[in-house]
């Protein structure tokens, strides 16, 4: 199978989009960062050109006109670019894009989708480094996906551009530029399915994003000594595959989580959350949080890598629940 | 102006306010809760600019969107049902005074953030010419709306992108009793002003006296078709003269239900709103408009009213039966296509 990077298999699947469905639009900041290069990208500047705009920086505005026109079935990708910057257009996103269909009881459905690359970049510092997943979990009418891999980002991809409701989509600084295994042609991935990107018997490492490759990393480690980490990718937070992550504990009957959001009300916390209200029994030890401290990311990167949860901490949580 | 249409109009505004008198009376019986806005005084803006509107046309409101909502059309059994959060009303009960939409009739969600309507009718424009569907957005918005950064951003975009989107800014701080004079605020802007913003961007911008239906009417049925036609923006302040019951957080009925009668005989007219009345209040200013020019008689005029005050009754009548939405809906529509 053909390698191609994080950032090309989502130009590939908003290209593919684009041509299946002539109400797709895009606005174009810089496609996810790929560069002028490519051929999804090159396809898009010549036979699309009707249908991109290249925006202002105007991230409130855009979010709403792009929600506006979802409103009459227009689809619009916004890549807003560094998730921080989301935080301008908070009350659009939130208010009226993850309103609309409940507020309308059921009429009016609101399909956009919001592009955003989050985490510790290497030197991003404070306001170049936000983790959105877990403030926007906590705004109903949103669907969140979350890959880890070029093949999951394309098929997860496509599958927020043809969804009737407004999805961010997250990716991670680190993962544009990881290249991976992708699959030709046209496949969607829906959300809500959960994927198992390691098997192992003795414990759950439960991750998303960047996480999931920080888990893997680990999980040699851990092997090494003998302990088995099965690796739960998420993909998708809304929906969330809950059985997945059940079934995984009841295997293992140890559980970590691995989330770059600050401790509380984090991703990490909810999925714990769940294991506790739906699966206490299933545990042989208490799980483990792993997450980026709960600080400002400095712009040192030495301090930058100290707060995040990184495949050294997720090792030690693991051994921790195992010991 | 053609007669029906003259008349088509009237019917409207007259409806509006017979709707928002039903509104300030429920309020007053503790029918619902809350703060809630009425759109008395400035009717002939809203019902001239719909009457240029077609099917392909998107409008979207705000906190204020009574009259936007009822002008466009909408039925006023179910508008007084979701004042009141009911099962029957135009949004099942889950918007309320604040959300009236009616998506059947192009208002599909209508923001109560201030500056929320202004980006989302630019994306109606922007869905119009993807779509090419001949279609333009209109959003209706107040002066206060000129605070928030939002709006500055769509204006820059609407030019930018060149998407046919009429703004409509009903300007009602004219009249008010500032704060500074211990009234209620309403926006605060250095020149009490907005025109001069869309015009530094090239935007083409009208200003017009949004009391007068036939100026609204005859300055917006042009506009609607220059920006069909051209694709471009357009931007318009309509000056209306604020209603003196707007004031304070909530609005308080101190001109008293309206007399249709003050239009052919001022025998009444006095006291300290003597200026709303003879002049300023829009509805009875068309209304002798409509007398003057021969387009109607007192009792043609009359008869309009008591259809509106009918209509308006019976619609209070099943807004008050509407049942209050059961608690086992209230997780339904949170994500289309999923339970």
């Amino acid at each position: 199978m053909r390698t191609i990077s994080h950032a090309e298999a989502l130009a590939e699947a908003v290209c593919e989009c684009m041509a299946e469905d002539p109400k797709v639009t895009l606005v174009w900041g810089s496609l996810m960062g790929v560069g002028g290069g490519n051929e999804h990208v090159n396809r898009i500047k010549s036979e699309f050109a009707d249908r991109i705009f290249h925006p202002p920086i105007s991230e409130a505005a855009i979010c709403a006109i792009a929600t506006g026109a979802a409103m009459d079935g227009v689809r619009t990708v916004f890549p807003i670019g560094t998730a921080s910057f989301m935080f301008r257009a908070w009350d659009q996103i939130v208010h009226e894009a993850g309103a609309a269909h409940y507020m309308s009881n059921g009429r009016v459905t609101a399909p956009v989708v919001f592009h955003v690359v989050h985490g510790l970049r290497g030197g991003g510092s404070v306001q170049h480094s936000q983790s959105p997943q877990s403030m926007l979990w906590n705004a109903p009418g949103i669907e969140i996906a979350i890959p880890s891999c070029p093949a999951d980002a394309k098929g997860l991809m496509r599958t927020a551009i043809k969804s009737d409701n407004p999805t961010v989509f997250i990716d991670h600084q680190k993962l544009n530029r990881r290249t991976g295994e992708v699959p030709e042609g046209p496949y969607d991935i829906p959300f809500g399915v959960a994927d198992i990107k390691r098997e192992g018997r003795d414990v759950t490492i439960v991750a998303a994003s960047l996480q999931v490759v920080q888990a893997l990393e680990a999980a040699e480690a851990l092997a090494a000594d003998g302990i088995e980490a099965e690796i739960v990718d998420l993909r998708s937070l809304v929906p969330l595959d809950e059985e997945a992550i059940l079934k995984s504990v009841e295997k293992t009957g140890r559980l970590v989580v691995a989330d770059e959001c600050p401790p509380r009300c984090s991703v990490a916390s909810e999925v714990i959350s769940v294991v506790a209200e739906k699966g206490m029994d299933l545990l042989k030890a208490p799980p483990k949080r792993v997450n980026r401290m709960p600080v400002h990311v400095p712009s040192n990167t030495d301090l930058e890598d100290f707060v995040g949860p990184g495949p050294a901490r997720i090792e030690a949580a693991a051994r921790a629940v195992c010991g | 102006m053609a007669d029906a249409r003259s008349l088509g109009i009237f019917e409207r505004m007259i409806l509006i306010r017979r709707f928002e008198e039903a509104v300030y009376d429920f309020h007053q019986q503790k029918l619902f809760s809350g703060h809630y806005h009425l759109y008395i005084g400035q009717e002939a803006t809203g019902a001239a600019v719909m009457a240029s509107l077609g099917t392909e046309d998107r409008i979207f409101s705000t906190h204020r969107n009574h009259g936007h909502l009822i002008a466009r059309g909408a039925d006023p059994k179910a508008a007084l049902a979701e004042i009141l959060s009911r099962a029957d009303g135009t949004n099942g009960g889950r918007g309320g005074t604040f959300h009236l939409s009616a998506p059947d009739l192009g208002m599909p969600h209508t923001s109560a953030l201030v500056g929320g309507a202004v980006p989302l009718a630019a994306g109606a424009g922007f869905a119009a010419k993807i779509a090419k569907s001949g279609g333009i957005g209109v959003s209706m918005f107040g002066d206060g709306c000129f605070e928030e950064g939002v709006v500055y951003e769509t204006l820059n975009l609407s030019r930018l992108w060149k998407l046919p989107v009429i703004f409509v800014c009903e300007n009602n701080t004219p009249g008010a009793v500032l704060k500074s004079a211990g009234g209620n605020n309403t926006s605060n802007l250095p020149e009490g002003r907005v025109i001069a913003t869309p015009r530094a961007l090239g935007i083409e911008s009208h200003e017009v006296d949004g009391g007068d239906v036939e100026a609204v009417d005859a300055l917006f049925t042009d506009c609607a078709e220059r920006c069909r036609r051209t694709g471009e923006p357009i931007f318009i302040e309509a000056l209306s003269e604020r209603w003196p019951g707007n004031f304070y957080s909530y609005p308080d009925m101190v001109t008293g239900t309206t007399d249709m009668s003050m239009a052919w005989n001022d025998a009444g007219i006095g006291g300290e709103h003597e200026a709303w009345y003879r002049e300023q209040d829009p509805v009875l200013r068309f209304a002798r408009t409509l007398i003057a020019g021969g387009h109607a008689t007192a009792d043609d005029i009359a008869a309009i009213d008591a259809k509106a005050t009918r209509v308006i009754a019976e619609a209070r009548d099943f807004a008050l039966k509407s049942p209050t939405p059961g608690t086992q809906t209230v997780q339904a529509h949170v994500l289309a296509g999923r339970v």
